[in-house]
C-alpha cells in the first residue's frame, strides 16, 4: 500500500487517524506524528518532529519496555501487536499504553520506517479492574449469602429437633394419663391432663407452622402434584368442619359447581388451606351465625370463596393480618384458640400453586370472605 | 413366647414413654441410653425390633445401624428410627439403611407400638 502513496497522502493519513500514530525512521527519530498524539501526550510539534523517540518531551519517552520492542524486537519481526506497557509520565499521569507496529520500506528512497500506534487503554484497564473487583466481590455476597441460608436451615433444622423432644413427653405422657392406660382419672385431673395436651398440640401446630413459613420463603417448599378429585375432596374436609360447627350452633351451606373439575395440584397442601380457611371462619363466627364455601370453575382455575357472616375485619386491619401471629384485637378474638399463622401459610400455599388469595370483608362484625384460585392444570415447571 | 423390643434414647423421658407404650403392647422391653450398649444387648437378646434414636451421645444412630447390618447376628433386625429430626436433612441421613423405618416425634401414643409391629416380619 504506501508503495503508492505520495508523501502527502501518507502526511494527511497520519494526521487524520483518531489514534495517536508515530512514524519514525530507522534512527528511530520521529519524521511525522498523528494530531491526536500532540492532544493527548501535551506535547508541541515543534518539541517533537526530528527529535529521537526517547527524547520527546524531556525524555519521558524512554521507556525500557519501548526500547527493546523498537531495538531488538521489531529488527528481527519486522512487526509487533498488542504490546501492554505502562509509564508513568510527568504531564500527563500514570498511563496504560497498547503498542502496534511495523516496519515497512519506503519505495522512493528504501528507506525503512516504523509506524508505531499508540492506543491509551488507562480507562478501560480501569474499568475492566473494577468490573473484576465487583465480580469478586459479587461471588463474596454469594458466598455469604449461601453460608447465611446454610446456617439458618441448620438452625430450624436444630429448633425443630430441640422443641419436638420435650414436645414428645409432654404430649405422650399426657395422652397416656388422659387415655387412662395405668388406671382411671377423677373428672378434675382429666380435665388438666386434656388441658395440656391440648396446649402441647398447640405448640406442635405452632411449630410446624414456623417452619412452613420459614420453608417457603427460603423457596424449599415443594408441591407433591397429583390429581384431586376436587368434589369428594371438598365434602370430606365439610364433614370435618361440621363437627366444629355442631359444637357452636352455627349452620354451614355449601354450593359446589355440577361442572366442578378436577385440578392438579398438592393434595395435603390443598386440604390444610380448605381446613385453616374454613376453622377461621368458624371461630370467628359467634353462635347463630352462618359459614359456607362456594366453589366454581372460571376459566382455566376454579375459585374458591369461603365466607361467614362473623366478626369481620377492620379496613385498616387488612393489610396486618397476613404478617403473622396477629390476632384482631377484640374481645371475642381472645376467647379463640389459633396460632395466627394459618392465613399467611395459606396465602403462601396458594401462590406455591400459581393461585391467588384475597381477603375481602366490609367491615367489622360484617363478616368475612377469602377468596382464592388454584389453577386446573399446574402451571409449575415439573 | 413375647416379642422382644428394644428401645434406645438417650432422653430418659422418651425412653421410659416409648418403653411403656411397647410394655403395654405385650412386649419384652429392653433399653439403652446410647449406642454401644444398644449394640451389646442387640447381640446378646437378639430382639426382634429395634428403635432407634438418632442423635445418640456415642455416634449417630445410623451409624449404630450399619455396625449392627454388618454383624450377621444382627444384620436382620429391623429397625425403627423415631426421631425428632423429621426435617427433609434429617430424613436424608435414613436412606440406605436395609430394612428401616421412620417414625417421628412427638409419637402418637394412641398408634405407636402398632406402627412399630408392622416391620416386624
Amino acid at each position: 500500500m504506501v508503495e503508492i502513496l505520495t508523501d502527502q497522502i501518507f502526511e494527511d493519513i497520519v494526521e487524520t487517524i483518531r489514534e495517536s500514530l508515530l512514524v519514525l525512521n530507522s534512527d528511530l527519530k520521529v519524521i511525522s506524528v498523528s494530531r491526536s498524539f500532540y492532544d493527548f501526550f501535551k506535547v508541541k510539534p515543534e518539541e517533537t518532529v526530528g527529535q529521537l523517540i526517547y527524547d520527546l518531551g524531556n525524555k519521558q519517552w524512554d521507556i525500557p519496555m519501548l526500547r527493546e520492542l523498537l531495538e531488538t524486537i521489531l529488527p528481527e519481526k519486522t512487526s509487533f501487536d498488542n504490546y501492554e506497557v505502562e509509564h508513568d509520565f510527568a504531564t500527563i499521569g500514570k498511563r496504560t499504553m497498547l503498542l502496534n507496529a511495523r516496519q515497512i520500506e519506503r519505495e522512493v528512497d528504501e528507506e525503512r520506517i516504523i509506524l508505531l500506534a499508540i492506543e491509551d487503554i488507562t480507562e478501560r484497564k480501569k474499568i475492566e479492574a473494577g468490573l473484576g473487583k465487583a465480580h469478586e466481590e459479587l461471588k463474596a455476597v454469594t458466598t455469604e449469602l449461601k453460608r447465611a441460608a446454610q446456617v439458618k436451615s441448620e438452625f430450624l433444622a436444630n429448633m425443630s429437633h430441640e422443641l419436638r423432644t420435650p414436645l414428645n413427653s409432654i404430649n405422650g405422657f399426657s395422652e397416656v394419663l388422659y387415655d387412662e392406660t395405668f388406671g382411671p382419672l377423677n373428672e378434675k385431673q382429666k380435665q388438666y391432663v386434656n388441658n395440656v395436651l391440648t396446649s402441647g398440640k398447640h405448640l406442635l401446630l405452632l411449630i410446624n407452622q414456623i417452619l412452613d413459613m420459614a420453608k417457603v420463603e427460603a423457596g424449599k417448599m415443594k408441591l407433591a402434584l397429583s390429581s384431586l378429585p376436587m368434589k369428594s375432596l371438598l365434602n370430606e374436609i365439610s364433614l370435618l368442619i361440621e363437627n366444629m360447627v355442631g359444637k357452636k350452633k352455627i349452620k354451614m351451606s355449601l354450593e359446589i359447581a355440577e361442572d366442578l373439575p378436577d385440578i392438579e395440584a398438592d393434595d395435603l397442601k390443598v386440604k390444610e388451606i380448605l381446613y385453616n380457611l374454613l376453622s377461621n371462619a368458624v371461630k370467628f363466627t359467634p353462635e347463630g351465625g352462618k359459614i359456607g364455601m362456594r366453589v366454581k370453575k372460571v376459566d382455566s382455575e376454579i375459585e374458591i370463596v369461603v365466607w361467614d357472616t362473623g366478626i369481620g375485619i377492620a379496613s385498616e386491619n387488612m393489610d396486618k393480618i397476613f404478617e403473622g401471629f396477629f390476632r384482631v384485637d377484640t374481645p371475642y378474638s381472645r376467647l379463640t384458640e389459633g396460632t395466627g399463622l394459618g392465613l399467611p401459610l395459606s396465602k403462601k400455599m396458594v401462590e406455591l400453586h400459581g393461585g391467588k388469595l384475597l381477603v375481602e370483608s366490609e367491615g367489622l362484625n360484617r363478616g368475612t370472605s377469602v377468596r382464592f384460585t388454584l389453577p386446573i392444570l399446574s402451571r409449575m415447571v415439573v | 413366647m413375647k416379642k422382644k423390643a428394644l428401645v434406645v434414647d438417650d432422653n430418659a423421658k422418651n425412653l421410659m414413654l416409648e418403653k411403656d407404650l411397647m410394655d403395654v403392647a405385650g412386649f419384652e422391653v429392653f433399653v439403652a441410653e446410647n449406642a454401644s450398649s444398644a449394640i451389646a444387648i442387640a447381640k446378646k437378646e437378639k430382639p426382634d425390633i429395634i428403635i432407634l434414636d438418632v442423635r445418640l451421645p456415642d455416634m449417630r444412630g445410623t451409624e449404630a445401624a450399619r455396625i449392627l447390618r454388618q454383624d450377621k447376628e444382627t444384620c436382620d433386625i429391623p429397625i425403627v428410627f423415631v426421631t425428632a429430626s423429621v426435617m427433609a436433612e434429617g430424613r436424608e441421613e435414613l436412606k440406605g439403611i436395609t430394612n428401616s423405618g421412620f417414625i417421628g416425634k412427638p409419637i402418637n401414643t394412641r398408634t405407636f407400638a402398632k406402627e412399630i409391629s408392622r416391620f416386624i416380619k
